[in-house]
């Protein structure tokens, strides 16, 4: 948008009006229990299942009404070597790649201008300087596709696809982003704040069920912590639907009763941000599959 | 909406001259529609953030994505009904939220229907109190707040019960259960039955 003088001046005018606005406007909001540690890293899990999934000869020993602190549901390898649709969605996104980045552009773009994808995974969710904001892959890879004139979007499933191929190289490896400074600071905090924020038509804040009402039966389901979550996106799910976070987000929303946001949205990558920080040390683990 | 009232003369003219406050409204569908039954132009709902999955010409306009296989492409289908009124979580979204409200009967009678509210409580699309509550004949009961089986025995007076459906916040502040009737998510009618239903279990 064009500044001209006519704007600079209303804006000056306005700037003598600004300090009331902030204070008067702030409308009132509800939040729900923030169980969030500084630094943030798995090991700060507020439900203390991290003991479990960490010494993996824990694994069987927890059942029944406490199966749910194994965080299992996303059957982490090599424990499961059950094929799934997810096995299926990385061969399509290797195929998809080798197309994609038939003369190394494309993995250049995604930030491995040599072609390793081994760890590439794990620099995002990034700030991007052609973006001008924090993005997750998804959105990268999007970008990038449509570079080498292909249409990917953003929760496809061929963008799905790819991601999942793309990560697969960064299996085993621990999440380290960093949070303490810069936009991804600013993401994290803002992140923070919506998955803490009660909204929709049931007043539910993501910490409702995840923090507040974890390990209980919510029906027949039972609200799994969400640290150490992040690293098992994109995920297969049971419904035969390969899943990408985003995508999982708008159906945590509809499910609490929350207008849904467009995928790709500052929001949905804020908490993206916000997520992938509470599963810092945690290795990550696709292609993966849950109900 | 409440913020219009302390905003300036001054912030008034910049967001006129830098026209955010305009919307865009889609066409009205005129060809389609006799002259006598032309249906208004969608609208985009007042301090909805843009970043709403949202068609305001849809029947339910609320939209969520569904990849498809093999496909680069993302299909959108209506939800199951229009949830753009309450607060989304995009802190763009500066629309109110209604604080916890004292309400009573104020001597007059319940007028609920036990059986209406039972079709309320017991469906995840309306009530949806057995995702938290354990209720008699439910195979998989909620377990996030107490069990509500044999409710009647609580003894709680009609008037305290429609406070707890109403807004439980104005008797808990850390409560987690949802404001059904200060949130316009149940109306007022729909809250005395659920009542009527609770107060009904042996």
């Amino acid at each position: 948008m064009k500044t001209t003088h006519k704007t600079i001046g209303l804006a000056v005018f306005a700037a003598a009006g600004y300090a009331s606005l902030v204070l008067a406007a702030e409308p009132y909001r509800e939040s729900a229990s923030d169980a969030t540690a500084m630094p943030p890293s798995v090991e700060k899990d507020h439900t203390n299942t991290y003991p479990y999934w960490k010494d993996r000869a824990n694994l069987p020993a927890l059942g029944g009404k406490d199966e749910w602190k194994l965080n299992w549901k996303f059957r982490d390898r090599p424990l499961n070597d059950q094929l799934h649709g997810g096995d299926e969605a990385w061969d399509r996104g290797e195929a998809l790649y080798k197309t994609l980045n038939a003369n190394g552009s494309f993995a250049a773009c995604l930030g491995a201008p040599d072609g390793n994808l081994k760890g590439l995974r794990l620099k995002y969710p990034m700030y991007s300087d052609s973006f001008r904001q924090v993005v997750g892959l998804e959105a990268m890879i999007e970008h990038c596709a449509a570079k080498a004139g292909a249409k990917l979007m953003n929760g496809s499933y061929d963008n799905s696809a790819v991601s999942v191929y793309v990560a697969s190289f960064s299996n085993g490896m621990p999440i380290h982003i960093d949070v303490s400074q810069g936009p991804l600071k600013e993401s994290f905090e803002r992140g923070r704040r919506a998955f803490n924020l009660k909204a929709g038509r049931n007043n539910l804040a993501c910490a409702s069920c995840h923090v507040d009402m974890v390990g209980n039966n919510l029906r027949g389901q039972t609200p799994t912590t969400m640290y150490g979550d992040a690293a098992h996106w994109p995920t297969w799910r049971g419904k035969d639907e390969l899943q990408s976070l985003h995508v999982r987000l708008t159906e945590c929303d509809r499910n609490a009763g929350v207008q849904p946001l467009k995928i790709g949205s500052q929001t949905y990558t804020d908490i993206e941000v916000y997520l992938t920080a509470l599963s810092n040390g945690y290795p990550y683990m696709v292609p993966s599959m849950r109900d | 909406m409440q913020k219009r009232y302390v905003l300036g003369a001054g912030m008034v003219a910049v967001i006129a001259a830098s026209g955010c406050a305009t919307q865009t409204q889609a066409p009205a569908k005129v060809s389609e529609a006799k002259p006598a039954e032309a249906k208004p132009a969608a609208v985009w709902p007042e301090g909805l953030p843009k970043t709403a999955l949202y068609n305001p010409e849809g029947k339910n306009k609320t939209l969520w994505p569904q990849p498809v296989k093999n496909s680069g492409e993302l299909k959108y289908n209506e939800h199951a009904r229009d949830l753009s009124k309450w607060l989304t979580r995009d802190p763009a979204d500066m629309r109110p939220l209604p604080k916890p409200m004292t309400v009573s009967l104020n001597g007059q009678p319940l007028n609920g229907d036990a059986a209406r509210g039972k079709e309320i409580a017991m469906n995840t699309g309306r009530g949806n109190c057995w995702a938290c509550h354990a209720l008699p004949g439910d195979a998989q009961p909620g377990s996030s707040g107490p069990p509500l089986i044999g409710f009647k025995s609580r003894g709680y007076s009609d008037d305290m019960v429609y406070q707890f459906v109403y807004d439980r916040r104005a008797v808990n502040p850390n409560t987690v259960m949802p404001p059904f009737g200060a949130i316009g998510n149940l109306s007022d009618q729909e809250v005395r039955d659920v009542v009527a239903y609770l107060q009904s279990l042996n």
